[in-house]
């Protein structure tokens, strides 16, 4: 919104943006980062998804002023860059604790203890890659820093990560600053946390758990590498929590350890794995990088036939993901991921079903009705959203819009082919668990690792 | 007691900000006759805050016309790299002095 205002000012064509008051400490944080600090706001104090028509129409009355003062009349000049530090300089010199108080202060770590970037170290991070420290993989917006291959290695360095890490931390970074990743979308309201995924020999390599307990912290690899991207994208992005701002999730969550793949079993139930899924050949090791906004939860399944799994799987994985469809189908862009324990993922490979049956099954089963999407729709703040009209535009298929009974079902997952299909957890336990992504906020994307 | 506790040198954990600076662009005095440009993230009720706008700039502005929301489609979402590739293009096709960005929230 504030973007397509200063992409105007720089046409020369003079802007007001309207934000509401919450909003106005990340809307500094963007107009920083789009290099215009003063951007013109109107301020809508308050929340309209909670005001009635009446104060809608009072709160526009009383802030036409604003407006007014945006468009018409003189504004500064000229914006400079202030000047920062150079890569190599010491910035603080101190104790571990008071190191700790530092990055505190100044809002540089999130919230555990980081081991100091000691130059020491960040050079032996350094040393993993043939990369000039000073090469640009991208830029991370809202605060819009260049995304270094020395700031990689700093940050890498205060997450616990090992030196050897720093491949995949470089891939990291290249499927964030993707533009289908969206990194600029990571401090919306919605709270999505990136989830990144390894697939290939680099998994094996690193030692990261695929088995029980995948999820949790606790193994260095799985843990260090989330807790990684959890500070990159404070510290580059800029995404805050308060006290800083640019983070507007509004409960969100906690950084997702890196998950990996049994890949072993996948491939022994002569699946593919996710990574060939991806587009990869076995040999190569990969990094994906997707946003999860919510969590189903466990999903305990028996029986011998795929079918018995399946149903189980489409009652509480399509249930988990059957609120935030809505927003899927709006966007239409939408890969959810669904996490098979390796017991279940064998009696499904087993009774002759591939993943494809698998998510075709799930799209054909999960429905909701029109006006429970339309209606979920309209309480995130999609004031306008329908069906009938996304269809007409071409967005979404014609099996959206077959009739105008609100009490209609339709397809949960729009795109059978994005639900992410990958086999990790307790080989002991028959047990599964579905990752709601964010549409297309976090979007899915793979890189290479170069190692 | 003497302190031996280690002392660290540490670096800048952040990166250069690549932020290009700029200026606003320059104003005019007052708002009639001008077109104003709609410009919305089709989300927090745009379609009835664009209306209410419309309607009391038009009171107090002789000559302002708008160029609605529909017709630049969303600043947000799965069409926003194409719209702001081409926006500079479509405000000066509509021939648009000066534009309202909304909802942010």
């Amino acid at each position: 919104m504030l973007r397509a205002a200063a992409i105007a000012e720089r046409a020369g064509v003079p802007s007001v943006s309207i934000v509401t008051t919450p909003f106005l400490q990340q809307a500094a944080v963007v107009s920083k980062g789009v290099g215009l600090p003063s951007l013109p706001i109107a301020e809508y104090p308050g929340v309209p998804m909670t005001d009635g028509s009446d104060g809608v129409a009072r709160k526009i009355h009383d802030l036409l002023p604003q407006i007014v003062a945006g468009l018409a009349g003189a504004r500064e000049g000229i914006h400079t860059r202030a000047a920062e530090p150079a890569a190599r300089d010491t910035i603080y010199r101190g104790t571990l604790d008071e190191i700790q108080e530092h990055f505190h202060d100044n809002l540089w770590s999130d919230g555990l203890p980081v081991i100091p970037p000691t130059l020491e170290r960040v050079e032996r991070f350094l040393a993993q890659t043939r990369r000039r420290p000073d090469d640009v993989i991208g830029r991370l917006l809202p605060e819009n820093r260049a995304a270094t291959v020395w700031s990689i290695a700093v940050n890498g360095v205060m997450a616990g990560c090992r030196p050897e890490y720093m491949p995949v931390l470089l891939a990291i970074v290249e499927a964030i600053a993707d533009p289908i990743f969206r990194a600029e979308d990571a401090g919306s309201t919605p709270g999505w946390e990136p989830l990144v995924i390894l697939s290939g020999p680099i998994a094996r390599r690193l030692d990261l758990n695929h088995g029980q307990g995948v999820m949790r912290v606790g193994r260095q690899a799985n843990t260090s590498l989330g807790r990684f991207l959890r500070l990159y994208l404070r510290n580059i992005a800029g995404l805050r929590i308060p006290p800083g701002a640019g983070d507007k999730g509004s409960i969100a969550g906690s950084f997702n350890v890196a998950l990996a793949e049994d890949e072993d079993t996948a491939r022994a139930l002569g699946w593919s794995t996710f990574g060939a899924d991806q587009g990869f050949t076995r040999d190569d090791s990969v990094v994906t990088v997707q946003s999860v906004v919510s969590i189903s939860p466990p999903i305990y399944s028996a029986g011998t036939r795929a079918l018995d799994h399946a149903r189980i799987l489409a009652d509480v994985f399509g249930g988990a993901c059957s609120y935030w469809s809505s927003i899927g189908m709006k966007y239409a862009r939408w890969e959810p991921l669904l996490v098979l324990g390796p017991s279940i993922a064998r009696v499904i490979a087993e009774d002759g079903w591939s993943k494809d049956d698998l998510r075709r099954y799930l799209h054909e089963e999960v429905t909701i009705t029109a006006r429970q999407a339309e209606t979920y729709a309209l309480q995130v703040g999609a004031t306008s959203f329908t069906l009938e009209a996304h269809v007409k535009a071409g967005v979404l298929p014609a099996a959206y819009a077959v009739s105008s009974d609100p009490d209609r079902t339709v397809p949960v997952f729009v795109q059978p082919e994005k639900i992410g299909v990958l086999v990790a957890g307790d080989p002991g336990r028959n047990q599964s668990k579905g990752y709601v992504n964010n549409h297309i906020q976090g979007g899915r994307v793979s890189r290479k690792v170069d190692a | 007691m003497k302190n031996t506790e280690p002392i660290y040198d540490v670096v800048w954990p952040l990166a250069p900000s690549v932020a290009s600076p700029g200026s606003l662009a320059p104003r005019s005095d007052d708002l009639r006759g001008k077109t104003v440009g709609e410009l919305w993230d089709y989300l927090f009720k745009g379609e009835e805050i664009f209306p209410l706008i419309r309607q009391q700039l038009a009171a107090r502005y002789p000559g302002i016309t708008f160029v609605p929301f529909e017709v630049f489609g969303s600043t947000h979402g799965r069409d926003e790299n194409e719209l702001a590739a081409t926006l500079p293009a479509q405000l000066r096709q509509h021939g648009c002095d000066a534009v309202i960005s909304a909802v942010g929230a």
